[in-house]
């Protein structure tokens, strides 16, 4: 039996494992957290942004992401305080506007109230989230790709850009890569670049209940907790 | 050079088996015997140190110093800090570039010179600083970096004809 804590997230009180982190109890009480990089099950490496929450402490309180924060007696969780929603709508446009080829992002961009997108489009097929690496060596220990190079040069890669003999195959790396879900309308061309409006009606509940989970394809396609049964 | 010669990384990794902490140490060494890292040695080290083939590739792709492809016989590196950079390294960049018609990183199709660029090599004050196989020329000009690449040049195709 693991030994549990009591936090409060958004004025509920909740009771969590040790051990686990911010986002994922939140997720398990109901309370949608965006989040792109964070997977169950494997390591968090904060590397999208999104799921940033303020932590309360003494009266003061502090912005960290609550994929790699772990859950703590007494601990005060604000997830959707103005002024992290408006630092996270910034966040998801830059993401929309960085790839918006993806219906997952798209999703996000729209979970986390973006209207405009103010950055220029740059159409890229990865957003270094990490997920095909991490799932890669982590559930599988095969080590079949990783990140390669350094600063703007950073990029997916395959050791000497072949598909190593030991890779099996699994395909979890696509599986679980965000720039696999096609926008609805079909792959964007470069340069013909938009940011999504199909799924618009989401929106006024986005906005009006920030708890809620409005069913994004990152949640469907991936196993967001929410959509387990 | 077509089947690699394991020979020499062989007696590099004597002694490191398993070691996964020698990585570096053991890709210079590879570096400095084949003056490249070639794929098939790199496969050698990622099993013999015990280290996964992708993080001897990341490694390998990380360090300015490591190459994947080989190099030329003649390595000239041009240092673009920001002091060389205001004394006018860009210029001199510009200029031997175009003298061998390469870009920055590539070699020569004789084989004979590779060029690379670097942020700082700590030698601020003697700025512009421009390193020819190991040799640190301080002050440098476009027309002293050009006459030292053609006395080497110069110099090794009398050691061809020899
Ligand atoms: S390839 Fe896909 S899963 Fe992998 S880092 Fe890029 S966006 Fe993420
Ligand atoms: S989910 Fe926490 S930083 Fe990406
Ligand atoms: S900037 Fe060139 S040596 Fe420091």
């Amino acid at each position: 039996m693991s030994a549990y804590v009591t936090l409060t997230i958004n004025g509920a009180k909740v009771k969590a494992p040790e051990g686990r982190s911010v986002l994922d109890v939140a997720l398990d009480y109901g309370i949608c957290i965006p989040h792109l990089c964070h997977v169950r099950g494997l390591t968090p490496i904060g590397a999208c942004r999104l799921c940033i929450v303020e932590v309360v402490k003494n009266g003061k309180s502090k912005v960290t992401t609550s994929c790699t924060l772990e859950v703590e007696e007494g601990m005060v969780i604000l997830a959707h305080t103005e002024k992290i929603l408006k630092a996270r709508k910034n966040i998801a446009e830059m993401l929309v506007a960085e790839a918006p080829n993806s219906r997952a992002i798209q999703d996000v961009a729209l979970r986390c109230g973006v209207k405009e997108v103010r950055y220029p489009f740059r159409n890229k097929d990865c957003v270094l989230c990490g997920r095909c690496v991490r799932a890669c060596s982590e559930i599988w220990q095969s080590k079949s790709l990783g990140f390669v190079g350094r600063g703007k040069e950073r990029h997916v890669a395959l050791p000497f850009d072949k598909r190593p003999e030991f890779c099996k195959r699994c395909n979890a790396c696509i599986d679980l890569c965000p720039m696999t879900i096609t926008p609805c309308p079909g792959p964007m061309k470069k340069g013909e670049e938009y940011l999504c409006g199909l799924c618009e009606s989401q929106l006024s509940m986005a906005e009006e209940i920030p708890d809620s989970c409005i069913d994004c394809r990152l949640g469907e396609g991936f196993s967001c907790i929410r959509k387990k049964p | 050079m077509a089947a690699t010669d394991l020979k020499k990384v062989n007696r590099i990794l004597e002694n490191r088996e398993g070691t996964s902490g020698e990585l570096i140490e053991a890709l210079q060494d590879v570096q400095e015997s084949y003056n490249y890292l070639p794929e098939e040695v790199l496969r050698t080290v990622s099993e013999r140190l015990e280290v996964p083939l992708i993080e001897v590739f990341r490694v390998a792709n990380f360090y300015k110093s490591f190459t994947l492809k080989p190099r030329g016989k003649h390595l000239l590196t041009i240092c673009m800090g920001t002091a060389c950079h205001v004394r006018g390294a860009p210029k001199l960049a510009d200029e031997v570039l175009g003298q061998l018609g390469v870009k920055p990183g590539e070699t020569t199709e004789d084989g004979q010179f590779t060029v690379e660029t670097v942020n700082c090599l700590g030698a601020c004050a003697l700025g512009p600083v421009v390193v020819l196989d190991k040799e640190y020329y301080d002050h440098m000009t476009p027309g002293k970096l050009r006459a030292i690449v053609q006395k080497v040049r110069k110099k090794s195709r009398e050691k061809v004809k020899v």
